[in-house]
């Protein structure tokens, strides 16, 4: 395998991933599922691109280094998401899911229609600055950061958002904050991945950001399990790097694809690693579980047979 | 977790399967690629087969002769969607892992234009189809040392389609119907616009539609009440028959123009009667004798009509061969740099590959009128 | 005021199509509470059923329709076996059952276009194009036929879920399906009915638009709008549908028609997100009570 290829597929692998990580508070952690994520990663995309591109380049560039692009980007969709968290969050389930595709979409129309960002036909000349260590470092980062959230006091909150609502807002929790706050961060998450994402192809275009990316983003997230963030790292390796491998079955290469996903959902339920972490302790922690199971197996098939099937 | 590693042990067997193999040393690799899946997965499909036909008759034919030495040419394509994050994949994937000397197609404009950077490092050069965004090949004012086109360009394309509708039509309101999230026929709108007005025409109806469309009855409706003299449909085939079909269902009998994602089969089979009469911008001739030779060929190896693709990756082949033995080695900078200036004689016409922009120059269009289900070509018409 | 009649009338025909789609998503919605993506490729294999089994098989059109939907009945059957009974059976949460349908979709779209090629086909001539005039209107034919046939279909499918036994049986299913299953219905079976019929809707769906429009093998994507429909009236509801639907596409028509067709979407989206403030389980929707 040549590395120059390699490079290109871990450089869009860690990109997703910054997206991925975000989307995993949301979808894994909160139980909140988004099919408008591309939108904030397309605002990421064209703020970041906005503050780099040259002035010569384009009229509506500034020239600014690529840390302000990263960070307005970054700051914009989180802002954004604020805006829209106040106006749907409320929405339950499937209607929070198609009030984010509009949101989506909208973003994706809008720009189509700034012709000052070039419309439809895309914007080149953003200057290519995604390298692979700024990469990584970012993804570290990242997961350093959402590591914390989810195991302090707020994190445990959105957990028991996921879990059960009624219950969460009845035991005190104010489900509605949590709820934004894991929307704001996967926005600003999603914000940072697009800019990164601009200045890795550095050309772009609103189709780049439409309903599919926004789906590829959340199977990613399903498809490494809900509740994990090694999941989520290990899916946005393997499912961008899926349809490189499949190259090899050329036009079935979608078809297999599909399956994959199919197969994945209905054979490994929780996902690749739902609720497990691979860490020491989160190793530690499935081997424990696995042991109890296997024991409280052994221990109902010692009782009476008839009760083993429940449960 | 057994399942996860059986999972992972599958998935590494295709790869190193995907690995295997390499050239050999009488071999140059020439990559491909283009959508073979999704919307635009037509032209791709049409693309590919053709380059492998040529590649194959070159091959029976014992091969180039490159430098002294007889090589046979392998064609590698892969699909990328028409997907600009997998054109950059794609294109990897060809310069690092295939080791290609050069790249032909893709057709988008939007999949040609991220890739520079890609090729630049690689030092790859690309030959694009029918990808006619300015910026292609040009950004910044400087040209860009990897990318080269065989077509004509959309501020051309737009000023030939405005001034033959307004000289040679006698048209002087026009309304545009155009597909709002698609580069292609957002940027032939803008350069008919400008192009028609400053001739002293009003455009007098400018709606869109969205990809994916298949109902333009409300923005006809608007038009036919706008009632223009010529009605500007600079989109694809399928979207101009449907929205054909619906405007005489609407009444509407204005004579209807459009650019080079018109030509196809399909489209007298689809729109029929309702294109009957129309116009469009063309990089060639059907019925030059030129083409009949390859448009022949095609239909006798994959039982199916050509599509306008074809024609250009035909002649990207040409200019490549041409470029290939000029340079006398199989290696891309060489490549490159034997396709500035190059002169080849195409069958959509004489090309000669200009070297401060990239583009085919002087390269004239076509324009085509629709009679009883044929293309009959008019004239070549070069905008003023 | 002509061309206001005649962009009612494009509304009401654009809306008719989407009502078609949206029904089966609805359907399937009210029993399993998740939104069946893989409809609309569903709804693009009857299209092209319907159209080889006119031009591969010669058949006349209502052979050939009725083939179209037994396939599609078929294909929606089979879908779910594979693609959601497992999940069903392990009581997996509704985003696996989104995914999984979305995994679907994938599969049958790119099926079609590695097998049948992904080329547009067009249905050879069954109902005259040119339209009939009331005056300065244009009336499409077709689009009369298929006003009727989902008046039909629908009003069908409301009398056998209000009149019948096994209809009797999905609406307790739609109410409560545990309770249901405890109560001794086979609720299996009501799913593989539901299903089923969804099916059914989207053979005669794809056979129409395929007649309408053309056939190609995304189809599937403009049942996103469909879809969008069958929430703005209220997802479950049967008459939601129908009615988001109508909306949906005067709506649509009437912004392109006198706003700005360039953001014709964008104001449906908008309009969209501000029913669903406003009520937010859709014009008809079922008002979802947290079960806990």
């Amino acid at each position: 395998m040549d590395w120059f290829y390699i490079q290109g597929i871990l450089m869009l692998a860690g990109i997703n991933l910054i997206a991925v990580l975000g989307l995993s508070l949301l979808t894994g952690f909160t139980g909140l599922f988004s099919f408008g994520h591309a939108g904030f990663m397309a605002i990421g995309a064209y703020l970041g691109a906005f503050m780099t591109v040259s002035p010569t380049t384009s009229p509506a560039g500034l020239g600014l280094p690529f840390a302000v692009g990263v960070i307005a980007g970054g700051a914009g969709a989180g802002i954004v998401s604020y805006f829209i968290g106040r106006i749907t969050l409320n929405l339950k389930g499937d209607y929070f899911c198609i009030a984010t595709l509009g949101f989506g979409e909208a973003i994706r129309l809008i720009l189509n229609n700034v012709q000052l960002f070039g419309g439809s036909r895309g914007w080149p000349g953003v200057p290519y600055k995604s390298t692979l260590p700024a990469i990584i470092i970012v993804d570290i980062l990242a997961v350093i950061f959402l590591a914390n959230l989810v195991r302090s006091r707020h994190g445990r909150n959105m957990i028991a958002v996921r879990e059960e609502e009624l219950a969460a807002q009845i035991a005190g929790i104010n489900v509605f904050k949590y709820k934004m706050i894991a929307l704001v961060v996967s926005a600003v998450y999603a914000g940072v991945a697009g800019v990164f994402f601009g200045h890795y192809m550095t050309f772009i275009q609103p189709k780049m950001f439409s309903m599919t990316k926004s789906t590829e983003l959340t199977i990613i997230v399903i498809f490494g399990g809900l509740g994990s963030i090694s999941g989520s790292v290990l899916g946005a390796l393997l499912l961008t790097a899926l349809p490189e491998i499949l190259r090899a079955f050329e036009i079935w290469r979608l078809v297999f694809y599909g399956a994959a996903v199919i197969l994945i959902m209905i054979s490994r339920p929780k996902g690749l690693m739902g609720g497990m972490e691979l860490t020491p302790a989160g190793l530690r922690k499935a081997r424990n579980e696995r042991k109890a199971r296997i024991l409280a197996l052994k221990e109902s098939k010692n009782g009476q047979n008839g009760e083993a099937g429940l449960g | 977790m057994k399942r996860t590693l059986m999972a992972v042990a599958v998935i590494l067997t295709i790869v190193l399967l995907g690995c295997a193999g390499g050239g050999k040393g009488d071999t140059i690799k020439v990559g491909w690629f283009g959508a073979l899946t999704g919307d635009q997965a037509v032209w791709g499909e049409n693309e590919f087969n053709t380059v492998k036909m040529l590649f194959e008759e070159y091959n029976n034919a014992g091969g180039i002769e490159v430098g002294g030495k007889k090589y046979k040419l392998e064609a590698i394509g892969y699909d990328n969607k028409g997907d600009a994050q997998e054109a950059v994949n794609v294109v990897k994937r060809l310069t690092g892992q295939d080791k290609v000397v050069a790249i032909l197609g893709p057709n988008a404009s939007g999949n040609a234009i991220p890739i520079a950077p890609v090729l630049e490092q690689a030092k790859v050069p690309d030959i694009a189809t029918v990808a006619t965004n300015p910026k292609v090949t040009v950004l910044d004012g400087k040209v860009k040392p990897y990318n080269f086109r065989v077509c004509f360009i959309d501020p051309y394309q737009g000023a030939v389609a405005a001034g033959y509708a307004f000289d040679k039509l006698g048209a002087t309101k026009a309304a545009i119907l155009y597909d709002v999230s698609d580069d292609y026929s957002q940027g032939l709108r803008e350069f008919f616009k400008i192009n028609f007005e400053k001739k002293g025409g009003v455009i007098v109806a400018d709606e869109s539609f969205n990809a994916g469309d298949v109902d333009f009855r409300p923005q006809l409706s608007k038009i036919k009440a706008a009632n223009p003299d010529i009605i500007f449909m600079p989109y694809f085939f399928k979207e101009v028959a449907l929205s054909a079909n619906q405007a005489r269902e609407l009444g509407i009998t204005q004579v209807m123009m459009g650019g080079d994602g018109w030509p196809s089969e399909q489209l007298i089979s689809m729109g029929g009667a309702s294109v009957e009469g129309c116009y469009f911008v063309n990089h060639l001739d059907y019925a030059d004798p030129a083409v009949q030779d390859y448009k022949a060929r095609y239909l006798a190896k994959y039982g199916k009509e050509t599509e306008l693709n074809g024609f250009l990756v035909h002649d990207a082949v040409l200019v490549f061969v041409a470029a290939l033995q000029k340079a006398g080695k199989a290696n891309g900078e060489a490549i490159a740099k034997a396709l500035e200036g190059i002169e080849v004689q195409g069958i959509t016409g004489n090309i000669k590959i200009s070297p401060e922009t990239h583009n085919p120059e002087g390269k004239d269009a076509a324009i085509l009128k629709i009679v009883n289900g044929q293309y009959v070509f008019q004239e070549k018409y070069a905008a003023q | 005021m002509i061309q206001f009649l005649q962009q009612l009338i494009n509304g009401l025909s654009i809306g008719s199509v989407y009502a078609l789609m949206a029904v089966g998503y609805s359907l399937v919605y009210s029993i399993m509470s998740f939104s069946n993506f893989a409809h609309g490729g569903v709804i693009m294999l009857g299209a092209y059923f319907g159209f080889f089994a006119l031009t591969l098989l010669k058949l006349p059109f209502i052979p050939a329709f009725i083939l179209a939907c037994a396939g599609t009945t078929l294909l929606a059957i089979l879908v779910e076996r594979i693609a959601y009974k497992p999940l069903r059976e392990r009581n997996a949460p509704f985003l696996y059952f989104i995914i999984s349908a979305m995994g679907a979709s994938i599969l049958l779209e790119n099926i079609v276009i590695a097998t049948i090629g992904p080329t547009f086909r067009t249905y050879p001539p069954v109902i005259p194009r040119t339209p009939i005039q009331l005056g300065a209107l244009a009336v499409g034919r077709l689009d009369l036929i298929m006003f009727f046939i989902s008046a039909v279909c629908l009003t069908g499918l409301i009398l056998f879920i209000e009149k019948t036994k096994m209809g009797k049986a999905i609406q307790a299913a739609a109410y409560n399906i545990k309770a249901c299953a405890l109560m001794g219905v086979n609720t299996d079976k009501i799913i593989l009915i539901v299903f089923g019929l969804g099916g059914f809707l989207a053979g005669v769906a794809g056979v129409f638009f395929g007649m309408k429009y053309t056939v190609y093998p995304q189809i599937g994507n403009i049942t996103t709008k469909s879809f969008i429909a069958a929430v703005f009236g209220g997802l479950g509801s049967l008459p939601g549908a129908v009615l988001g639907s109508v909306l949906l596409g005067t709506i649509e028509t009437l912004v392109a028609g006198y706003l700005s067709s360039q953001f014709r979407d964008l104001i449906a989206f908008v309009i969209l997100i501000g029913v669903l403030i406003f009520r937010p389980s859709g014009i008809m929707g079922k008002t979802t009570v947290d079960k806990a």
